[in-house]
């Protein structure tokens, strides 16, 4: 973290923007790490609660919500709707979807299909921006001053990354992570202790997808640009790996290997072009088979 | 837009749908492995046949190339990489997954990423019961319903059939019986990723071969297969008749985006109320 604080002072700006733009997908794979790494929800569709959050902020602080104008349209609601959206729609899904029983492969399929019909949903609704999506998103104001240098941003971005660190570090070492825990190793275990195994992980997921949303939202603001590849399929994809490669069941390693993986990507792939995605792709499978708990998370846990 | 040629049209998507969800149902049901590589086995067969195509031996030789080509490359996937994740049922989910997008980049290195199109190999029409039809497409139908058929005879009358069938059952006391699971698996996998390649092979001509065209194909044979059950080869066909049907219905009532959403909303919402399936019988989780 300290690293990263004092990075804005090298001086380079175009970096430091784009540090800002990974940091928030850091935020993202951390969000995941909780779902799948901690209580064992393996999601293909995390990007839609990425994409709802992002769409809700970008609707709100343009306006374009009927109803809503004056001071509603303040990024700040922005941010807390984003936030309230996604964990509404996750406690929906959830609530259909794991009193279902439904685990392990059928949950992936059915997210992932889920995630398709999302970024359908949202290439083909014109109000939102169809294809090309929407731009122009205001940046963030506090109390008139609006967070838009390329510094300030860069801190608001690492001190809320640093704030849902904490939040999900402390969720995990709680009781309720030790339930979560349980649940994970050993579902039919934990039901006979009495856990209503389906409540927690309803619960989860929709911090979990808040996560998501706040980093969505932050998205928006940060690129001041949303468009419906970030609902989609592909996104899904891209976080899984970040989280894989990291270390899924640790949120330092998570965050981390998002960040790298982003870092490598913009200085490799201009070398690389197309083999890049070929390589991750490659290198991912080699990870599950050698490195189940990822790069940075087998560094982390051994210490 | 004549009806019988959308029922038509319907019913070859069906059967092709079917072809994929059959090589996903035998992998998953015996392996219990989900082969998240599926499309894209689908997808190298497609490009074996715009290879053959290209080198300008034509359509058919890649017909009979493209299954044993990638069965010989989901052999090799098997050896390498799944068999090594056996005991760890998430990880062959993730691992198929990177192997997919591998994959995927590794055609779009070579062909590019843009959409490549074959000649038609059988361009004359067949006129019977007073419409007329493309006979290529009455040519995939006779391929898939073959196929299906001999798939089906396989596993329901030989020895092979009877020993995979057992594993599916209950695959430890398969073992104790002196089943070769290890073979088993080989086999089963190498079969399944043919079975992919042939169903990509047939489709190529009538579709533009595009690297994307794998998931196009994989999403509605996973669906399938879940709204059949995985339990029973059978429920491949219920499954792939309910998926393939609603999806040609609704694309020719409204459009086939609404078709899509459409359909993947009501098979998320079966899958919900019936985990098991629609033939599947409770028991087995």
């Amino acid at each position: 973290m300290l690293v990263f604080a004092l990075f804005p002072l090298t001086g380079n700006d175009y970096l430091t923007v784009q540090l800002t733009q990974y940091i928030v997908y850091g935020i993202f794979a951390m969000s995941l790490s909780l779902v799948w790494g901690y209580a064992g929800i393996l999601c293909f569709g995390h990007a839609i609660f990425f994409g709802i959050g992002a769409y809700v902020m970008a609707l709100i602080t343009k306006g374009m919500i009927p109803g809503f104008s004056g001071f509603i349209t303040s990024g700040w609601i922005g941010l807390l709707l984003a936030v309230g959206a996604a964990a509404f729609f996750a406690f929906f899904l959830g609530y259909f979807l794991f009193y279902g029983r439904l685990s392990g492969p059928y949950l992936g399929i059915v997210t992932l299909a889920l995630s398709v019909i999302a970024e359908r949903v949202a290439v083909n609704w014109y109000y939102i921006g169809g294809f090309n999506g929407l731009t122009e998103i205001p940046a963030l104001a506090f109390f008139g001053w609006e967070i838009r240098g390329i510094r300030i941003l860069f801190y608001f971005v690492l001190a809320v990354a640093l704030c849902v660190y904490l939040l999900c570090d402390w969720l995990a070492r709680s009781p309720f992570g030790t339930i979560l825990a349980a649940i994970r190793d050993n579902e039919t275990r934990a039901e006979f202790f009495g856990f209503n195994s389906a409540n927690y992980k309803i619960a989860t997921f929709s911090i979990g997808a808040s996560v998501a949303g706040l980093a969505g939202a932050l998205f928006a603001t940060v690129t001041e640009f949303v468009s419906p590849t970030i609902l989609g399929f592909g996104f899904s994809t891209e976080v899984l790996i970040w989280v894989a490669l990291g270390g899924k069941e640790v949120l330092v390693a998570s965050f981390l290997g998002a960040v790298v993986v982003r870092m490598l990507e913009a200085f490799l792939s201009d070398i690389l072009a197309y083999y890049w995605i070929m390589i991750l792709g490659v290198f991912f499978v080699v990870c599950v088979m050698f490195f189940p708990r990822g790069i940075f998370g087998s560094l982390l846990s051994e210490r | 837009m004549d009806f019988s040629i959308q029922i038509l049209n319907g019913l070859n998507y069906i059967l092709v749908l079917i072809l994929v969800a059959m090589g996903l149902v035998i992998i998953f049901g015996l392996m219990r492995v989900i082969n998240m590589a599926h499309g894209e086995f689908f997808l190298l067969g497609a490009y074996t046949v715009v290879m053959t195509d290209h080198a300008g031996l034509g359509f058919w030789p890649g017909l009979f190339i493209a299954p044993v080509v990638v069965g010989i490359i989901g052999m090799i996937i098997e050896y390498l990489c799944i068999r090594h994740l056996y005991q760890r049922f998430l990880d062959t989910i993730l691992a198929t997954w990177g192997l997919s997008i591998a994959i995927k980049q590794l055609v779009i290195v070579i062909f590019g990423p843009a959409g490549l199109m074959i000649k038609p190999p059988l361009p004359q029409l067949v006129s019977f019961m007073g419409i007329e039809y493309p006979a290529y497409r009455l040519f995939i139908m006779a391929v898939a319903l073959m196929t299906i058929g001999l798939t089906f005879y396989v596993f329901l009358r030989t020895d092979f059939g009877l020993g995979a069938r057992a594993v599916i059952a209950n695959r430890d006391m398969a073992a104790v019986l002196g089943i070769n699971t290890r073979k088993m698996y080989r086999t089963t996998f190498t079969f399944g990723s043919a079975l992919a390649g042939l169903a990509g092979a047939v489709m190529a001509p009538l579709m533009s071969c595009d690297p994307q065209m794998g998931l196009g194909f994989f999403i509605p044979a996973f669906l399938a297969i879940l709204v059949g059950g995985t339990g029973t080869l059978a429920g491949v066909l219920v499954g792939g008749g309910a998926v393939g049907g609603a999806d040609s219905l609704i694309s020719f009532i409204y459009s086939p985006v609404i078709s899509q959403i459409v359909v993947f909303s009501l098979v998320i919402i079966v899958i919900r109320i019936r985990p098991q399936g629609l033939l599947g019988s409770r028991g087995r989780g």
